[in-house]
């Protein structure tokens, strides 16, 4: 088992570094020795500039400025933005809850009602609601997300707003000036944007739990469950759905890498005060470095989610440890 | 009360007995493919959108009589089945048919590009690390687990703004990050396929690795790339779409069906129209897309149906 | 003695499919009489499991049990409702199934599996069950039962599991077992154990046994009376003894002499039957065994052959043996 841990830790970290490598090359690229703010003033000569540089350490070889920024990366640090020189790490502290808020939800949301749309349409297979259901699936993931988001505000929020109805709200996560504590209004806010996200989730999750259900169903086990006398119901809801849910289980587990940033066109659509926007924001304004620092933080995520990922099923799996 | 449905394959006589013609994989796959309707008519939807596509400059000429950036600023906002303007006219008073047109060229051209370069790298390198192994596969597919760590999307916006792209260079970034999860795919089949008799036969019989690699690899897992590579396309337009819509990728003013629709909820109580028609045309081609591809795979492998 | 146990009558079960109608049990008839031992015999696709299945109402779309009757206990089965039936399954008529690997559930205890039945049938509580299972555990031979049945199927070997599986069967005491190819997929060691067990159970229990297989050698050692099926129906049935002793069918009669024998010179050939089961979608005309048959006549190639008496204990399905002629070497 240890032997198991750390050999996919050693496997883990030329990806590590392939990772801090590359957004360390795409930054020089892009930026090379810029300096927040040097430009703006005219009265700059060049030996201070050459100081400054000097001090931020940017006439150091290629090699030992990255070396600083891997440590960097080590410790949390993903450097500053190029505008304003502010901490990519605070901003990244500031807005990782507003999206995971967002994400978390969305999966949830995906889980709870991809499971019995997909057992209904395993158990109604090839039936009216089966057919719709599928349609629905298929369809489903066939909307562009950012226009589902625009759709939903336009009817939701303008639209019934000029009726003069009750509406929810076109964006952000609170009202203005309500400091986030009332539940109702959060929850308000939260609707639109949770479901605009999970509904690709659900259209791929139900039809993966109804062939995952389907392939249980022609089970064996199945076979003897149905000649011990059960009834149909129990038969599926306590001894299919239980090994149905398991490919299910793995399948959301991929998709927690993107905790952080699937939810960006979402977040950009509805304002919603998340990393996804932030980097939109900063791309729109060349910051490269807040953009790779964030990214670069995002990449690591993925790396070690996977890795968890490896260690829980190297638990639950004994054959694997030994592979 | 539910009784559930068991799916059993009935007990049928060994096929070798009978009368009934034996056809090769691949006229057997591709009749399972006409046999099935939805999977002809989203192929059918799908090749219109390609025909619209190649030919938008003269459907343009002869439907519309103009191009997607002659302005009208005294008829902004037409409604549909207005004179002259079949669908409406945009806040530029820019013909809205016009424009959706020459947006099919934008997500035809760039979904099937982008789908064609990742599916060319990434069966290379999957080819190549699944055969040779050892080093050369260690090497290659950290290199795709490097690619597929960092978020897609921040990759794409990253290279958006390093490069500015255009029709062709927004394919090949879209490329630059799919060809990764393809390469894993075929590496995986070519091991399971590797160590199949025929190949060691083949290899007893003297034949080189290129030889082996190019005429007896790569005909076992076409059917993964092509499965693939039609269920890709509909994802490819959806992140195309959603790039010009956050103005990082093909701009104004050559219209795409993504691009057309930034900004538009302005528009809104000006036109609804605006925000239906792009909405609609990417949802069709990614159905059509989508549906196709699924008619593929169950084509290649009714196993996998359960539908 | 009161009738027989089980009475069916002329089942016909068959297969919808896309390529044809597959005629999987055409015209079945037989008796199982209480405490009864019976084989049944054939190659794959001879329709043995699913006669089995259609007696259980458990076979799948798109199969149907077409046509028929099966009389238990005064009832006909192929005329109950699903919920009746539910209450025969496990109850009265308990079924085992060929691969004990994949007939156990593997997220749930084998102890809780053995003894849902009880659960189902005798609205016992799951505490009562489990105890009762772990007394049924022991009783098929396995050891430390109380221990065993609190371990998931994956820990258990495959012998254990098919006992396990015949446990299962057994809680509820039912007057008939079915048992599909209960050693198939167990090693020739393990095979021996298990009929032993169904042997001892059947004493023991009084339990009628179906037993389905494609082995001879298990009827021979188990069973009293055997059906030799072909192509969905059957061709020869009687006491096992006499049917291996002058077997009067030509499909039976070519089995036996295509088992190889310890006894035989070494160099003789063997003599496997020439050519392939046919395709039931697509049945020969007259008997479905006409082209591989050595003692064909003309007969044979238009009048479907009907289950008649041969000698004085057997039946057979056959024109030749039925107009006297003896199955012999030519």
């Amino acid at each position: 088992m240890l032997k198991y841990l750390v050999s996919r830790v050693i496997a883990t970290i030329p990806v590590i570094i392939g990772v801090t490598v590359f957004t360390f090359i795409v930054m020089h690229l892009a930026a090379g020795s810029y300096v927040p703010g040097l430009d703006l003033n005219p009265n700059l000569k060049p030996e201070d500039e050459a100081m400054i540089k000097h001090y931020l350490g940017l006439d150091r070889p290629l090699y030992e400025q990255y070396l600083t920024w891997m440590a960097g990366v080590v410790h949390g640090d993903f450097g500053r933005s190029m505008i304003d020189g502010s901490l990519v790490s605070r901003h990244i502290g500031d807005r990782l809850p507003a999206t995971l808020e967002l994400t978390v939800t969305a999966i949830l949301m995906g889980v709870l009602i991809s499971i019995p749309l997909g057992v209904t349409g395993a158990l109604r297979r090839g039936s009216k609601i089966d057919h719709a259901l599928t349609a629905l699936s298929v369809g489903g993931f066939a909307i562009p997300g950012f226009w589902l988001g625009l759709m939903l505000i336009l009817i939701f929020s303008v639209q019934l707003q000029a009726w003069g109805m009750p509406f929810l709200p076109s964006g952000g996560v609170m009202t203005p000036g309500t400091g986030g504590g009332d539940p109702l209004d959060r929850l308000v806010h939260l609707i639109m944007p949770a479901t605009v996200l999970s509904f690709v989730y659900l259209s791929i999750w139900s039809r993966f739990t109804r062939s995952s259900m389907l392939e249980v169903l022609s089970q064996d086990y199945v076979r003897t469950a149905r000649a011990k006398g059960m009834s149909g119901r129990r038969v599926v809801y306590l001894h299919a759905l239980r090994n149905a849910v398991i490919p299910l289980v793995t399948l959301v587990g991929l998709e927690l890498p993107s905790l952080v940033s699937g939810g960006l066109v979402v977040e950009v659509v509805f304002s919603w005060p998340g990393i996804g926007k932030l980097l939109y924001e900063r791309a729109l304004q060349t910051d490269y470095s807040t953009v790779l620092g964030i990214t670069t933080f995002a990449a690591l995520l993925v790396v070690l989610g996977n890795l968890l990922a490896d260690f829980l099923y190297a638990l639950l799996d004994p054959r694997i440890r030994y592979a | 009360m539910i009784d559930p449905v068991i799916v059993e394959a009935p007990p049928v006589a060994t096929p070798l007995a009978t009368r009934r013609a034996i056809q090769s994989y691949w006229s057997a796959a591709f009749s399972r493919l006409r046999r099935n309707r939805i999977g002809m008519a989203s192929g059918a939807l799908l090749l219109f959108f390609v025909l619209v596509a190649l030919a938008a400059p003269l459907l343009a000429r002869l439907i519309t009589h103009t191009n997607y950036s002659s302005q009208d600023l005294a008829n902004t906002f037409a409604n549909p089945l207005s004179p002259g303007h079949i669908l409406g006219t945009d806040d530029l008073g820019r013909d809205e048919l016009t424009r959706l047109l020459f947006g099919a060229q934008v997500s035809m051209g760039i979904g099937f590009l982008a789908v064609s370069v990742s599916l060319a790298i990434g069966a290379t390198v999957g080819l190549v690390a699944g055969y040779y192994g050892g080093l050369i596969d260690g090497v290659l597919m950290r290199f795709v687990d490097i690619i597929l760590a960092i978020p897609s999307i921040f990759l794409f916006i990253l290279m958006s703004i390093l490069f500015k792209p255009n029709t062709v260079t927004l394919a090949l970034i879209i490329a630059s990050v799919g060809w990764g999860s393809i390469a894993r795919l075929v590496r995986g089949e070519v091991l399971s396929v590797r160590t199949r008799d025929f190949m060691v036969a083949t290899r007893a019989l003297g034949a080189r690795d290129v030889r082996l690699i190019v005429r007896h690899l790569l005909p076992n897992v076409l059917h993964v790339l092509i499965v693939f590579g039609s269920l890709y396309l509909g994802s490819v337009i959806l992140i195309e779409a959603a790039l010009d819509f956050l103005g990082l990728g093909i701009n104004p003013p050559i219209p795409s069906w993504g691009n057309m629709l930034t900004n538009s909820e302005t528009f809104f109580f000006h036109s609804r129209w605006l925000v239906i028609w792009p909405g609609v045309m990417i949802f069709l081609a990614v159905l059509a897309a989508n549906l196709f591809g699924n008619a593929v795979r169950d084509a290649f492998d009714p196993r996998l149906r359960g539908e | 003695m009161p009738g027989p146990l089980l009475d069916v009558h002329d089942l016909k079960t068959q297969f919808f499919t896309p390529e044809g109608v597959v005629k999987a049990v055409d015209g079945v008839s037989f008796e199982l009489n209480a405490g009864e031992t019976l084989g049944i015999v054939g190659e794959s696709g001879s329709g043995k499991s699913v006669t089995a299945l259609s007696l259980m109402r458990l076979i799948p779309p798109p199969g149907r049990v077409v046509s028929g009757r099966v009389i238990y206990d005064g009832n006909d089965l192929t005329k109950l409702s699903e919920s009746e039936m539910q209450g025969i399954r496990g109850e009265s008529i308990a079924m085992i199934f060929q691969d004990p690997m994949t007939s156990l559930n593997p997220v749930f205890k084998v102890g809780w599996q053995v003894g849902e039945p009880l659960m189902l049938h005798r609205a016992e509580s799951k505490a009562k069950a489990f105890t009762s299972a772990v007394s049924v555990l022991g009783k098929v031979g396995i050891p430390s039962p109380a221990d065993r049945a609190r371990d998931y199927p994956h820990h258990f070997s495959g012998g254990m599991r098919q006992r396990a599986m015949i446990a299962m069967g057994l809680t509820t005491t039912p007057k008939v077992l079915i048992a599909d190819e209960p050693t198939t997929a167990l090693d020739v060691t393990i095979q021996a154990q298990i009929l032993e067990l169904l042997r001892n159970v059947n004493r023991e229990f009084g339990t009628a046994t179906i037993l389905i297989t494609h082995n001879l050698g298990v009827v021979a050692g188990m069973c009293e009376r055997v059906m030799v099926m072909y192509a969905g129906r059957i061709v020869e049935s009687g006491p096992t003894e006499d049917v291996f002793a002058h077997p009067k069918h030509p499909y039976t009669w070519s089995l036996l002499r295509s088992i190889p024998r310890l006894d035989a010179d070494r160099h003789e050939a063997l003599k496997p039957i020439e050519g392939l089961p046919p395709d039931l979608i697509d049945l020969p005309p007259g008997c479905a065994f006409h082209p591989r048959c050595v003692f064909a006549i003309e007969r044979c190639k238009r009048d479907t052959p009907v289950l008649n008496r041969v000698g004085e204990t057997q039946l057979a399905a056959c024109w030749v043996t039925q107009s006297g002629t003896e199955l012999r070497d030519a």
